[in-house]
């Protein structure tokens, strides 16, 4: 059953292809049944709203009613209420974390940003080349793929290597062409770009599948059709593969970015945000601060900023491709 | 026609060169896990050693009990994903065939907790977990992830897409409900199933932060938290021939499922309903 990614009703994601209404009229039921026939969605959606509702909603809400407190100077003691001190205090550049914090939230969007740019349209390109007939084509589709496959923590372990200074990979490579060595990770010019690289490789391949089964999912005849009118290659690929790949296209960058700002692992291998926080992430750099008490507030407003910009993002995702639907 | 030949095999060619990049850092772990440890920073050569052993792999299996984290691992992949099949399944259908008040409000806390991974709550969900008495238990590895919003959106979206005449024939044989999901939707829906499942498996099977921060027994945890132990244990010694092989061996399960299940996999994200 061909279920697919390319629709031709201009349905957004929330709104109804059909509706069904039920068979017999209710008015006729007894009680106890139509009572059931009312609760019946609500007993379907249960398990996994409970589910929710305690993992993710109530965390949410919880995580900002306490960036809006400090932890009080005993234990015993409830937390006092500061308003959006905590906030403010991120920014300050004399405040023990909001010196690093303007650094790190700067790191993050960048990063993000970074990422997104590059892994996206490789991850199309590599689709496009592995959507044809080609020699061992299950093997290079697995070269690519494979990243996605290994724990982060292994992997960077791996990229850690490779990047050392007198025994790494890429700096043999380098030397071997006459150029000179570079301290990928201790530079703080070349330590996001690094982390950017390891983050590249290993998503491209995941992102590669979507982008795969969109593509599978154009019908042919469209293609012989351009080709037909005299389209050349690039003309159907902008005109016909891009436009058909939208939907594709916004689930993989809504999901990109969410992997970006989740990037924790990597960073306990490549020199754990350092040198001088130029390569700390925000979730990271919120992990490293969890231990101490008097962190509290300042934490749960880091996650807030956090949780605040990927909701911008995801929704400015949702709304330009949504918008673009319809016309 | 010659011009597509030629694009062809400049495709070919570009694929070629950005596989050996790719799979580049997977050859050199190998290269580096079958040599003595001390080799590449003893002798400066980083590609060929004196000899090939197994040592490292012998070392790093001691290290860490790798097959209680295997087994932690299988366990809780396979604890989120059947209890994920159940309660996705009816979600899926509820919000693909009924309406009900305050369903659209309902489907968009669903696209909350997409949007808002587990993993960035963790702060709560961990004092949530310490609530329920559950720290360091397999429970508080498989708890938060058995609500799935994507599975149900995907879901959702994959019953839609079966006839509905097809229910009401059923009904008119006098199915249930139970029925109808059994021997209707179910059945044509496989395909979601197994894309979910292989989702699901391989996001759980590499989860590492979540596992980290709410088990403390070795025992308990998974690969991926084994993995991070021999990394920071080894890494003062710098001892790169070890931590090859203790990724590789964390690796080898998922590896050589994906290779069996590659044509399947592929398939199964080609035929699903994505969006």
């Amino acid at each position: 059953m061909n279920v697919v990614g390319v629709r031709s009703t201009r349905a957004s994601a929330l709104s109804d292809d059909i509706d069904i209404t039920p068979m017999t009229a209710s008015a006729a039921l007894p009680w106890p049944a139509r009572l059931w026939r009312f609760v019946f969605p609500y007993v379907l959606i249960a398990p996994t709203f409970v589910f929710v509702v305690l993992f993710t909603l109530y965390p949410a809400v919880k995580t900002v009613q306490d960036s809006f407190y400090q932890p009080a100077r005993k234990a015993s003691e409830p937390a006092v209420y500061v308003g959006l001190q905590n906030y403010v205090d991120l920014f300050n550049p004399t405040h023990y974390l909001g010196s690093r914090f303007t650094r790190v939230l700067i790191n993050t969007l960048v990063f993000a940003f970074a990422t997104v740019l590059f892994s996206v349209p490789l991850a199309l390109l590599m689709a496009l080349l592995l959507n044809r007939k080609m020699h061992g084509l299950g093997f290079w589709r697995f070269s690519v793929f494979y990243p996605s496959l290994l724990p982060m923590r292994g992997a960077a372990g791996l990229w850690a290597f490779l990047f050392s200074n007198q025994i790494g990979l890429i700096n043999t490579v380098l030397r071997g062409f006459g150029l000179t060595d570079v301290n990928w990770l201790g530079d703080p010019n070349t330590i996001l770009a690094s982390i950017v690289l390891v983050n590249v490789w290993k998503q491209s391949g995941y992102f590669m599948l979507f982008y795969l089964a969109g593509l599978q999912n154009i019908p042919r005849d469209l293609y012989e059709a351009a080709e037909l009118d005299g389209a050349s290659l690039w003309q159907q690929f902008r005109s016909l593969t891009l436009p058909l790949l939208r939907r594709t296209t916004l689930f993989v960058l809504v999901i990109a970015l969410t992997f970006a700002f989740q990037t924790v692992e990597q960073l306990q291998a490549l020199n754990q945000g350092n040198p001088a926080d130029r390569g700390n992430l925000m979730l990271y750099f919120i992990y490293q601060n969890i231990q101490e008490r008097r962190n509290w507030g300042y934490i749960n407003a880091m996650t807030v900023i956090l949780v605040g910009i990927l909701l911008i993002f995801t929704v400015t995702n949702l709304v330009v491709f949504e918008r673009r639907d319809i016309d | 026609m010659d011009e597509r030949r030629i694009w062809q095999r400049v495709g070919d060619a570009v694929m070629i060169v950005i596989g050996l990049v790719w799979l580049a850092p997977l050859v050199f772990a190998l290269l580096m896990s079958v040599r003595p440890a001390e080799e590449p920073v003893s002798t400066g050569n980083i590609f060929f050693g004196s000899t090939v052993t197994l040592d490292n792999y012998d070392a790093a299996l001691h290290v860490a009990p790798w097959g209680m984290h295997l087994l932690n691992s299988v366990i809780f992949a396979a604890g989120v994903l059947v209890v994920q099949l159940v309660t996705v399944t009816l979600a899926g259908y509820a919000f693909a065939r009924l309406t009900f008040p305050g369903r659209n409000l309902l489907l968009m806390v669903m696209l909350l907790q997409i949007m808002i991974p587990v993993g960035v709550l963790l702060v709560q969900n961990f004092s949530t977990i310490r609530a329920l008495d559950l720290f360091d238990t397999q429970w508080a590895l498989m708890l938060p992830y058995w609500g799935s919003a994507f599975g149900v959106l995907l879901l959702r979206q994959t019953f839609r897409e079966v006839p509905y005449e097809l229910e009401e024939a059923a009904r008119i044989d006098g199915a249930n409900w139970g029925q109808v999901m059994w021997n209707v939707y179910i059945p044509l829906s496989i395909p979601a199933y197994v894309s979910f499942a292989i989702v699901s498996i391989s996001s759980h099977w590499n989860e590492f932060l979540w596992p980290f921060i709410v088990t403390r027994s070795e025992n308990i945890r998974p690969l991926t938290v084994g993995l991070n132990k021999l990394f920071n244990t080894s890494d003062a010694g710098a001892n790169y021939g070890q931590l090859m092989a203790g990724t590789l061996i964390a690796i080898a399960p998922l590896f050589v499922l994906f290779l069996i299940f590659q044509r399947r996999f592929i398939e199964s994200f080609a035929t699903s309903g994505m969006k």
